[in-house]
């Protein structure tokens, strides 16, 4: 992130340096940028903004339904700033930077770049960082270099990714925030009820917590039972994860299904570009096994023409329990309508990040780690064509209802059973509050993890 | 529960030679003083000798009393409550006694049954419910509140729900005593963290590097033959026994990326990796110590130049004490400071998962023929090559070279030992278990780590005693191993 980040800059940086006649001019120069120009700079635009472009100002709802007062501080080292900046500067910036890349107004998307450049840091408050990462995506959106960013951070994060950091890492995040934890309690009550009885499970596991939702499964099994069934799984890995990290969890998982005494059998599928490539002979499913498939983050990587042949594929494993966890985000039906997709997606991703905000501490590195594996997302979602082949992985998620739609040409829901939904709230009960368990609406299925009001997990369980 | 017995039994030194008739699988069970005893066998023997001793001790008390009277209740009579009720305020009450006991409060006319002098046959009660284990008298239970309490927990609706974690409970007065203590339990790792969430204590122990040491204690109790890699079907890693590892070895540890652009860099950074595996061995030894390590720390954080946040394990001094008890101290972020040091204990480097075969993986390297990557074997697959090289060859120079190499990490190994455990030479004693076929020397300190508070050393396989008349559990001869051991061999 700091290499593109670092281009835009030098790109970037020198167009403000000259005084607002200069606005309109193309050359870019390496100046310096005094922090009184900038704030001129910042106020003009927002009123220059609002006589120009009237009609496509936006109503400012705020979505997230607590508008958190985040002290301003002087992101590049600025006194002074008018009120005009304030609260939810970065959403405004953003949101008219996505409009104007739209418009294809490039002075505009130049001007908003730099300021955006300017006031973003990854290492800020939530409004900095959100504009960190936006930028870059918007950046290699106006300059048509998402693929080469992409492969860029892909290749920055399997350097830095070990075993070690990527089990601290999911393993804070579970017990700072239910965020997927919530999907694992429920999924794995969906799936003992299930499998209940059954001597041979298989589970196929596509998700990208890294099977952390295996052991308390694992551990159901040897105690609720008197007799313990074998258990299969079968984890389909996605080019994300690293395969030495793969290698250590399947070891881990094998010593501790030892120590749990439960029959055990573990298998990786990796190499796959896109789950889209998946087949049945691959997972190689027996016909005595009573089979679960467990989707976690996993759906919304399939290209999107591709997801209704997956979930058929799914179907013709015959499984018992199919667990669906997916984040309440729609990027998928505006696809081709860049603002709306942008204003989700930064609707979204601000509720991520202040939700990480709230749920760890300031100076948390975890915390660091997780908003930067945001930015791929953010970067493949705004930037990057889904025609073109990049590596076959696409971040394009649906809200739950529109999955639902999608599961149901296969499937029929499966709701949740009390003692399942108990076992939530009483999970839930144990970080702070802001959390909370919400039934959908009628004609829906599945469980809502809302974080202060607003639904931002789904979770649901279909049967063939 | 019963190995649990098992082990205290045998960690106060108490070793019993099995009963006859036992149907303990004593194939050759040897006194441990004599020469040539393949001890560790003998101890596995024994282990598996007082497990089923033990057993027979726990079936004899159970064995009920064939004087007792069977009383078979029915389900409504089992579930019914305060069948006593005083006839003034109505109050039930579930035994006589009580009932005459409240009726004083009414100054009513009361009387207390006394215990009639004529012998009181012992009454037992069995489960009504067919099914049930406890519905033939032979495994009657003797109590009346007993056998309503099994009832109820056993063939019972669950009524009673904990709201803090939805544990549920038949029986009223098991969720009064749960909700008491529930959530006030502390759960505590082997690596020495504490939790208050059971979940969250789970999750964190299956991926601690401290359950490799469960394990090895697991293992050695169930048999570790028995546990074949067969359950290890990792597809990417292929046999760990092939001679063509080198290529696995490149493409397990470098992150899999199907741009080769990006393989450049991703090649920089793992050159470290690249370049000790196909090095010589002389430096193999001790800087493949210290390139673990660095590795192990190697994080984000440092990338992005922020220092790794704080450390929340117990500080070093408890390092050594929880060593003793057979527990990794450090995991995460405490592993990542403590283990930068290049003069680290053997053993210690041992409990780190990845790097359990540290040992053997110095012993792989002398082979020319495999080129093992120092942490790519889970301790199975360890073993069973061990086993194979073992079996093949007693390369007597190799051995002796493998000795020198690792004596200067063995020697902080030794300093340890010598605090733990008597012993008369704390180098002799790791020379000789240098000198050992490295796969008991894995079991060896697998062992070690399995009884830690006993103060007593595996016991090293003395000259060959009869040529492959004793094997030791992997298979391998005992002639395998050479070194008359100079430790005074007390097993």
């Amino acid at each position: 992130m700091k290499v593109s980040s670092a281009k835009v800059s030098k790109e970037s940086k020198g167009h403000g340096g000259h005084h607002k006649n200069s606005l309109h001019s193309k050359r870019w120069s390496h100046h310096s940028i005094l922090p009184l120009q900038l704030a001129d700079q910042l106020d003009q635009w927002s009123s220059v903004t609002v006589d120009m472009y009237n009609n496509h100002h936006q109503p400012q709802t705020s979505h997230t339904s607590t508008s958190r007062s985040s002290d301003y501080s002087a992101g590049g080292g600025d006194n002074g700033e008018p009120s005009g900046t304030g609260n939810k500067w970065a959403s405004r910036l953003l949101k008219e930077c996505a409009r104007a890349i739209s418009d294809k107004d490039s002075s505009k998307i130049h001007h908003l770049l730099w300021m955006l450049n300017e006031l973003a840091s990854p290492y800020g408050d939530c409004d900095q960082k959100l504009a960190s990462y936006f930028l870059q995506a918007l950046f290699c959106k106006a300059t048509e270099s998402g693929q080469r960013c992409i492969k860029t951070l892909i290749s920055v994060a399997e350097k830095s990714h070990s075993f070690e950091s990527a089990r601290k890492l999911i393993l804070k995040f579970q017990e700072v925030s239910p965020w997927t934890t919530f999907g694992h309690v429920a999924a794995n009550g969906a799936i003992l009820e299930a499998l209940d009885g059954e001597p041979k499970l298989h589970i196929i596991d596509i998700s990208n917590t890294l099977c952390t939702q295996w052991p308390t499964l694992l551990e159901a099994l040897a105690t609720r039972n008197d007799d313990t069934p074998h258990l299969k799984l079968t984890v389909v890995v996605t080019a994300n994860i690293v395969s030495s990290v793969m290698k250590e969890i399947s070891q881990r998982m094998e010593k501790f299904a030892r120590l749990m005494g439960v029959p055990f059998e573990f298998n990786v599928i990796s190499g796959l570009n896109h789950l889209g490539e998946l087949t049945k002979e691959a997972l190689g499913v027996l016909e005595d096994e009573a089979v679960a498939v467990n989707c976690i983050g996993a759906l919304r990587r399939v290209a999107v023409e591709k997801r209704p042949a997956l979930i058929q594929m799914f179907r013709s494993l015959g499984p018992k329990v199919v667990t669906v966890v997916e984040e309440e985000a729609d990027f998928s039906s505006t696809r081709y309508d860049f603002v709306k997709c942008f204003e989700d997606c930064l609707r979204f991703y601000t509720c991520y990040f202040e939700m990480l905000e709230e749920c760890f501490t300031a100076t948390s590195n975890e915390k660091l780690m997780l908003e930067r594996e945001c930015s791929r997302g953010i970067v493949r979602v705004l930037a990057c064509d889904d025609d073109q082949d990049n590596e076959g992985e696409c971040e394009r998620r649906e809200r739950g209802s529109q999955w639902s739609e999608r599961l149901k040409e296969a499937f029929s829901p499966v709701g949740f059973s009390d003692d399942v939904a108990d076992d939530v709230k009483a999970l839930l009960k144990r970080y702070r509050s802001g959390w909370a368990l919400a039934q959908p609406h009628q004609n829906e299925t599945g469980l809502y993890l809302t974080w202060k009001e607003e639904a931002v997990v789904w979770v649901s369980a279909w049967k063939p | 529960m019963l190995e649990t017995m098992a082990e205290e039994s045998i960690s106060n030194g108490f070793i019993m030679n099995p009963v006859t008739g036992s149907n303990a699988p004593v194939v050759a069970k040897k006194k441990r003083n004599l020469p040539g005893t393949p001890g560790k066998y003998s101890i596995y023997m024994t282990i598996s000798a007082d497990f089923s001793l033990l057993r027979i001790i726990f079936m004899v008390c159970l064995i009920p009393d064939p004087e007792a009277e069977v009383i078979a209740l029915s389900p409504k009579t089992l579930m019914a409550t305060n069948r006593f009720l005083c006839e003034i305020c109505g109050k039930g009450f579930q035994r006589e006694q009580n009932l005459q006991l409240h009726r004083r409060g009414h100054n009513l006319p009361w009387k207390l049954k006394q215990r009639t002098t004529k012998e009181v046959r012992k009454r037992v009660y069995v489960c009504p419910e067919k099914t049930c284990v406890h519905h033939h008298p032979s495994r009657a239970l003797g109590d009346l509140t007993g056998i309503k309490k099994h009832f109820y927990r056993k063939h019972g609706e669950k009524k009673w729900k904990c709201d803090k974690c939805s544990k549920r409970y038949a029986v009223q007065s098991d969720w009064k005593a749960h909700s008491k203590t529930c959530g006030t339990r502390e759960y505590k790792c082997d690596c020495g963290t504490l939790f208050s969430r059971r979940d969250s204590f789970i999750t964190h122990r299956a991926f601690c590097d401290a359950l490799a040491e469960e394990t090895a204690r697991v293992n050695a109790a169930s048999g570790m033959h028995s546990l074949a890699a067969d359950n290890f079907n990792y597809q990417l890693m292929g046999n760990p026994l092939d001679t063509a590892m080198p290529q696995h070895f490149s493409t397990v540890f470098k992150p899999i990326s199907s741009n080769d652009e990006t393989i450049d860099q991703t090649r920089r950074g793992f050159s470290l990796w690249m370049g000790q595996a196909s090095q010589g061995h002389d430096s193999f030894g001790k800087s493949t110590l210290q390139e673990i390590h660095q590795f192990g720390s190697l994080n984000p954080g440092s990338v992005y130049g922020d220092p790794m946040v704080s450390i929340p394990n117990p500080p070093p001094s408890d390092y050594q004490l929880n060593w003793v008890f057979g527990n990794k101290v450090s995991s995460g972020n405490a592993e990542d400071h403590q283990l930068t040091s290049t003069s680290l204990p053997l053993s210690n480097v041992k409990e780190n998962g990845p790097q359990l075969v540290s040992v053997p993986s110095l012993f792989s390297t002398q082979h020319q023929s495999h080129q093992t990557p120092a942490f790519s074997m889970s301790a199975t697959a360890l073993l069973q090559k061990a086993a194979q090289i073992g079996a093949t060859s007693t390369d007597t120079s190799f051995l002796g070279s493998f000795g020198t190499k690792c004596s200067n990490s063995q020697v902080q190994d030794g300093n340890k030992y010598s605090d733990l455990y008597v012993s008369n030479t704390p180098t002799a004693t790791i020379q000789g278990s240098n000198l050992e076929n490295s796969a008991n020397d894995v079991s060896t300190l697998n062992q070690l780590q399995m009884y830690p508070a006993k103060r007593r050393r595996m016991p090293n396989e003395d000259g060959g005693s009869g040529g492959g008349k004793t094997r030791d559990f992997l298979g391998v001869g005992v002639q395998a191993i050479c070194h008359p051991s100079s430790i005074n061999g007390w097993i």
